[in-house]
């Protein structure tokens, strides 16, 4: 049935709510990734945009530095994203603003995305997020959300549309699930520890590579947002762009 | 829902004034520093049933926005105080989000909250449970009773009857006047005060094993392991359960915590220790 | 809530009633009429008359967008001189595409959003370039979908950033925006897209794209969008901005040349020719 042709001007009735068939969310694919070292934190994420089959862009940046050393993605619906990082960009300049310039700590930005959250608890961002920067103590620090704001700090984090299959390998390899101490029959787990700024970028490299592989909403571009005490610094790898 | 749907209705002329307006007011309002939270509807006639058909995944596994849910919990009064036990997983459809959310809301050195259903509707409204507990210390210049405490949340939750909160949570704690007290609060509005309950999908398990072995006489080391145990068991028939165990005590000093334990490691201790799960190798 | 332990912290249908299915799958399946009953009630709009695909392209010294000039009604052709491309400022296009009298709406709010900036705001020699409007549309159409009153349109902008760089983005009715040297609303996603980024495979490849070759693609595309879609028009205006704003060329009452629908004949089925 074609909505088009059906309205008549005569028999329009204007006062009566019309009814419609508007979806005000979809779905912009990629995946993104947080992990934690001692005294570094990355967030990484693929520059594809789609919706449904196609491909919108092959580079369009989801990661974003925020201020005070804290960097943020919001993946899933791409308008949700971007709207959900402006408001808290635009908070935390007023936070500025009304403390005197005082920076604001990852806990407390983590808490007040929560916020941001729960806020449209019966409306929700249609997005995971993810945010990562260095505690008080200066280690590692990654927030990760489900998209009404129920939130945790953890050692390592996927989201997004291959977040099952990266989440897996990070359990192995970041908190070394189910590996053990060779020549114990699988008595002595392997002993946590961290792990280093380049082992850390080669697993995320890793990652997206193979999740771009198997999964059709990944690939084009991995970008990495690293946060140390230095700073903060960007690097960028070509993925493969079928 | 009408009432609803025209509180939020936006009388629109369609001027382009109005337009602009409404973008500028988007960027320049500081409505969030209010301390009182104000949540946004869809401005349509039905919100529950978009909310509903949007995040409701078990009724239709292909809802875009999965909700993280929390599963097994459990608190019981004995003679030495409240044990609360739960397990760490979360799930959004089968997925498993998470085998380490911490369940257990320190509301304060002398109140917890568990947390069952919504992931998110528990963790907000236990830490505004928080703020709310405070407010009440510095006004009143004692601490509040567990009875009010879970009152002030039973209270909240039923003003949001019928709008999709999803939350099944045990409100524990000690004061002089109640003792140890335990109130089971869900977001219905039931709220009941009790001596046991066991909260999630996992429930049902929980309750066989805490029934078979309760009793009032419990010391404090026998209290904390029937509670471990009884998510172990949880843990091992719901698929939706699982993670880890963390366990508290609650006494007049206030609660302390009894330590993380992962299921796969404490499994095999406890079934060669016990002679139990015989119907697992190994 | 559902207390039973399989669906444990759902909502329950005693509460809530059935779990509607339309809702979630608004827009992605064609309702029928009785569904329509079931779907969220709101003043608001569908699309009724229409324009199609917008197309653009960065070359070395700017962009080019093009679009034709038809609106259409269902499947009736009920307008065909209709422009859907605008200048906004000095330097920046913006192609519009979905329902016209929303496109005309947003034509308004440009025109004022203009005056705002160029006559009244004494900033000092901060011109309104192409990424500030694009990101005041992305409000505009964000907000609108946020009170489920949206303006029924996707929107390419075109234009230079601060530096001078050639700058082309789209947004649509979501809010959802992104940038890339190719960009295509509509049936051009599907048609036009393939065959710009044949020209310009990397986004940074177009500061080897002459005009004259950017000019061909456009003619190519435009061509082949008036052959398969039926909502199309071969009359066309096109605007090709350059230099960093200082050569604005908008042509208009292009017609597409060239055509040949000889590889209509061997088309079978459907309706054409029975065997």
């Amino acid at each position: 049935m074609n909505a088009t042709v059906a309205s008549e001007y005569s028999a329009e009735v204007h006062s009566v709510p019309i009814e419609h068939r508007f979806n005000p969310y979809s779905d912009n694919g990629g995946t993104v990734l947080g992990i934690a070292g001692e005294d570094f934190a990355v967030l990484a994420g693929d520059t594809r945009q789609v919706v449904g089959y196609s491909i919108n862009s092959r580079y369009e940046p989801k990661i974003f530095d925020v201020g005070d050393d804290i960097v943020m993605t919001a993946n899933g619906f791409a308008a949700d994203g971007a709207a959900l990082i402006d408001r808290f960009r635009n908070q935390l300049k007023w936070y500025k603003f009304d403390h005197g310039g005082k920076k604001l700590s990852i806990k407390s930005a983590a808490r007040y995305i929560q916020h941001l959250l729960y806020g449209k608890r019966f409306f929700p961002y249609y997005v995971s997020t993810l945010i990562a920067g260095l505690d008080d103590e200066g280690k590692g620090a990654v927030y990760s959300y489900d998209p009404v704001g129920s939130y945790e700090r953890e050692q390592c984090r996927a989201g997004g549309a291959a977040a099952s299959l990266i989440m897996p390998f990070l359990d192995n390899q970041v908190n070394f699930k189910n590996q053990y101490e060779p020549g114990t029959d699988g008595k002595k787990k392997k002993e946590l520890r961290y792990l280093t700024l380049p082992e850390v970028l080669d697993l995320v490299k890793d990652a997206f590579s193979s999740a771009t592989e198997r999964h059709i909403q990944v690939g084009d571009g991995l970008e990495i947002l690293i946060v140390t005490k230095e700073g903060i610094r960007t690097e960028y790898h070509p993925l493969k762009r079928d | 829902m009408n009432s609803i749907s025209q509180r939020y209705t936006h009388a629109n002329n369609n001027s382009v004034m109005n337009e602009i307006d409404s973008a500028r007011s988007e960027t320049s309002g500081n409505h969030q520093l209010e301390l009182a939270p104000s949540i946004q509807l869809p401005p349509i006639s039905q919100p529950t049933d978009f909310l509903r058909a949007h995040t409701d995944d078990a009724s239709n596994p292909d809802c875009k926005i999965k909700i993280a849910h929390g599963t097994t919990t459990l608190a019981f009064r004995f003679q030495g105080g409240i044990v609360v036990a739960v397990d760490s997983r979360a799930t959004q459809g089968n997925w498993i989000a998470s085998q380490t959310v911490n369940k257990v809301i320190r509301i304060n050195p002398f109140l917890l909250g568990t947390m069952a259903g919504g992931a998110a509707d528990c963790q907000y409204w236990e830490t505004w449970l928080g703020t709310q507990c405070r407010l009440h210390e510095l006004r009143e210049k004692e601490r509040i009773s567990v009875a009010a405490a879970s009152k002030i949340l039973g209270n909240l939750v039923y003003q949001y009857k019928g709008m999709g909160l999803s939350m099944g949570t045990m409100i524990c704690g000690y004061t002089k006047k109640e003792g140890p007290a335990l109130y089971y609060v869900d977001s219905d509005g039931t709220r009941l005060k009790g001596e046991m309950f066991c909260v999630g999908s996992g429930q049902t398990f929980a309750y066989g094993v805490l029934d078979s072995a309760y009793k009032w006489d419990l010391t404090i080391e026998e209290a904390l392991y029937l509670g471990k145990r009884s998510i172990l068991a949880a843990t091992h028939r719901d698929a939706y359960s699982g993670g880890s165990i963390n366990l508290y005590h609650v006494a007049e000093s206030g609660w302390t915590y009894h330590g993380n334990y992962n299921v796969g490691d404490i499994f095999y201790d406890i079934k060669e220790k016990e002679q139990s799960f015989n119907n697992v190798d190994g | 809530m559902n207390h039973d332990p399989f669906l444990w912290g759902r909502p329950s249908n005693d509460t809530y009633g059935a779990y509607n299915h339309a809702i979630a799958q608004a827009s992605v399946q064609e309702a029928t009429h009785d569904q329509l009953d079931q779907f969220p009630k709101k003043h608001t709009q569908q699309p009724i008359i229409t324009g199609t695909s917008v197309i653009a392209l960065k070359y070395k010294d700017g962009i080019i967008m093009a679009a034709d000039t038809m609106g259409s009604y269902g499947s009736l052709m009920r307008f065909n001189n209709i422009e859907r491309l605008f200048r906004v400022g000095k330097e920046t296009v913006v192609g519009i595409s979905g329902d016209i009298s929303d496109m005309q709406q947003l034509h308004r709010i440009l025109n004022e959003l203009e005056t705002d900036e160029e006559v009244y705001d004494n900033d000092g020699g901060h011109n309104l370039r192409a990424p500030h409007v694009h990101e005041y549309l992305t409000r505009i159409l964000y907000n609108r979908r946020s009170k489920m009153d949206p303006l029924w349109n996707a929107v390419l902008v075109g234009g230079f950033n601060d530096d001078g760089s050639p700058f082309l983005k789209y947004v649509d009715l979501l809010g959802v925006a992104y940038g890339s040297s190719t960009l295509a609303t509509g049936f051009g996603n599907h048609l036009a897209i393939p065959l710009l980024r044949q020209l310009i495979p990397n986004d940074t490849d177009y500061v080897n794209v002459t005009e004259e070759q950017a000019k061909k693609v456009v003619m190519d595309c435009m061509r082949v969008l008036f052959y398969r879609d039926a909502r199309s028009f071969d009359k066309f205006s096109m605007v090709t901005i350059k230099d960093g704003g200082k050569g604005f060329d908008f042509e208009k009452n292009i017609k597409i040349d060239n055509q040949s629908w000889r590889f209509a004949r061997d088309i079978k089925g459907y309706g054409s020719k029975q065997e």
